[in-house]
């Protein structure tokens, strides 16, 4: 197409830009939440849409998400989970040892392995932080549970890729360590010089501190053989640990917001392309993962002290993946994986629809049995 | 009367309040400002009730049950008189011109205020504060006055 002095970028963010308000539209219409037609929108305009062109802003998106999630630890978030969600969430982990041990018996080797445990292991807290808001679940007793367990999976996580997410072998395993180790040490001891220094700072230099701080952490750890969602998530961390967790989420979360709507967007129009070769035995895994997790979760439910019902529903609340299900997806790409990737990317494709119809029906459901 | 707090990660804060008739009244204060209010009857496990209410209302709905608009042991004509003026809690935020400096160079721009108390976090409430108390980034005013006069307070600089 002729595009005359205008960027090709800016073609495709118009494009992206209205096909994300039709769908945000079209769901606020069926009351039912957005980001499953955020994917399908990708799915539908990608004859027309390149996600290339849209870079940085997915990439952003992707890692200003591990921000938020970041963001949600802080030595007194850790220190605030309770009993009840450690019972929760060590049940919950079994699913990544046991997603290991299948990826062992289908014959890859331990990191692969351990990268297709992640896939099966990890839920998305950005997702259904989200959904749990949106459909007003929040003073139910399983999402409390749920978003406990979510604390406890984020870090898991997080520890499985600044182990084996690293590309530059036992050297990027040793140098994530160490960045991560200094992040934190400088965190706590800059601590109150810091927060000092950056309350007289107004709300505009912040967020473009902020947006300069997270994206410079994940290119650093990228460069140095890491895993640059390890990056952001760290920067979170940090962030959290300043005391900015409340200024920082009124500052960043609109930002964020469109950002991550055209990441998924991006995600659905990338997808087609995985459709092809062995879609049939990346589709059955990505039903294996699910089926795997959800009785899992309704034990995870109970071993917190959940009722039947209210286990179940805890177990329905955690379908859905997202943000660290593309990171591990990606990361297995590079390693020459292309399996694990369908089966990450597929994975989110319809355990997000899947899991929001279970949130919207769920509690109608269990209450007629 | 019991009150449990819970952190939703991601969400905002959760509030369980057991009235003395045996009622749970559920609170939920979402990080993007909305309030979510479920009563249950009894024991039940469905709320009888549920309420949204924007940061706006919650905060009005807030004042007049703790008393601050309509108090019972305010009589007579002492009530119209609290009609006419107004209470707010003024936030000193990240930036504003009068961190860091005294409470009477605010007060020099905006004649007729009276601050009451200075809450600061993790101190004592400051009853009538001195005038050359220092302000702190955080600190959060109980500033009473003429409608015109505290709306002057809130947009003066020093």
């Amino acid at each position: 197409m002729e595009t005359g002095g205008l960027h090709p970028s800016v073609l495709a963010f118009a494009l992206a830009a209205a096909a994300l308000a039709l769908a945000a539209a079209l769901a606020a219409r069926l009351r039912f939440p957005a980001l499953p037609f955020y994917l399908l929108a990708g799915l539908l305009a990608s004859p027309w849409l390149d996600p290339g062109a849209l870079e940085p802003l997915p990439t952003l998106g992707l890692m200003l998400l591990l921000f938020s999630v970041g963001l949600e630890f802080g030595p007194d978030r850790l220190s605030e989970l309770s009993k009840k969600a450690i019972r929760a969430g060590a049940v919950d982990a079994l699913a990544l040892f046991l997603g290991a041990a299948l990826g062992l018996l289908f014959g890859l080797d331990l990191k692969s392995a351990v990268l297709f445990g992640g896939v099966v292991y990890i839920s998305s807290s950005a997702v259904i932080a989200k959904l749990i808001a949106e459909l007003h679940r929040a003073a139910a007793p399983e999402s409390e549970v749920v978003l406990g367990v979510l604390v406890f999976e984020d870090l898991l996580i997080a520890l499985v890729l600044a182990l084996f997410g690293g590309h530059g072998g036992a050297f990027g395993v040793a140098a994530s360590a160490l960045l991560v180790l200094g992040f934190l040490l400088a965190a706590r001891f800059l601590a109150p010089r810091l927060a000092a220094l950056l309350e007289r700072v107004g709300d505009e230099p912040m967020l473009l501190f902020g947006t300069a701080f997270t994206v410079g952490t994940a290119v650093l750890f990228h460069l140095l053989g890491s895993s640059e969602g390890v990056g952001a998530f760290l920067a979170g961390v940090v962030a959290a640990g300043l005391g900015l967790r409340d200024r920082i989420e009124r500052l960043f979360f609109p930002v964020r917001d469109l950002a991550a709507a055209l990441f998924f967007l991006a995600v659905g129009a990338g997808a087609v392309r995985l459709l092809g070769a062995n879609a049939g035995l990346a589709l059955g895994l990505a039903l294996l993962a699910v089926g795997l997790k959800l009785p899992l979760d309704y034990l995870a439910g109970r071993a917190a002290g959940l009722s039947h019902r209210r286990g179940l529903l805890a177990a329905f609340y955690l379908v859905p993946r997202g943000e660290f299900n593309l990171v591990l997806g990606a990361l297995a790409l590079a390693e020459g994986q292309a399996l694990v990737a369908q089966v990450a990317v597929l994975l989110v494709l319809f355990s997000v629809p899947l899991g929001a119809l279970l949130f919207r029906y769920g509690p109608e459901w269990t209450r007629r049995r | 009367m019991r009150v449990e707090e819970a952190v939703l990660p991601g969400v905002g804060h959760k509030f369980t309040v057991y009235t003395a008739r045996g009622d749970r009244v559920v609170i939920v204060i979402h990080q993007t400002g909305p309030r979510e209010v479920y009563f249950y009857r009894d024991d039940e496990d469905e709320p009888a009730a549920e309420l949204e209410l924007t940061d706006e209302e919650a905060r009005e709905i807030g004042a007049i049950l703790a008393g601050v608009i309509y108090h019972p042991e305010v009589v007579g004509d002492a009530r119209t008189r609290v009609k006419e003026l107004v209470l707010e809690w003024v936030k000193v935020e990240p930036g504003h011109p009068c961190a860091r400096r005294r409470l009477e160079d605010w007060l020099a721009q905006a004649p007729g205020v009276h601050v009451l108390g200075v809450l600061r976090e993790d101190q004592a409430l400051y009853p009538n504060p001195p005038a050359d108390l220092v302000l702190e980034v955080g600190d959060v005013l109980i500033v009473a006055g003429s409608r015109t006069a505290v709306d002057r307070f809130k947009e003066a600089g020093c």
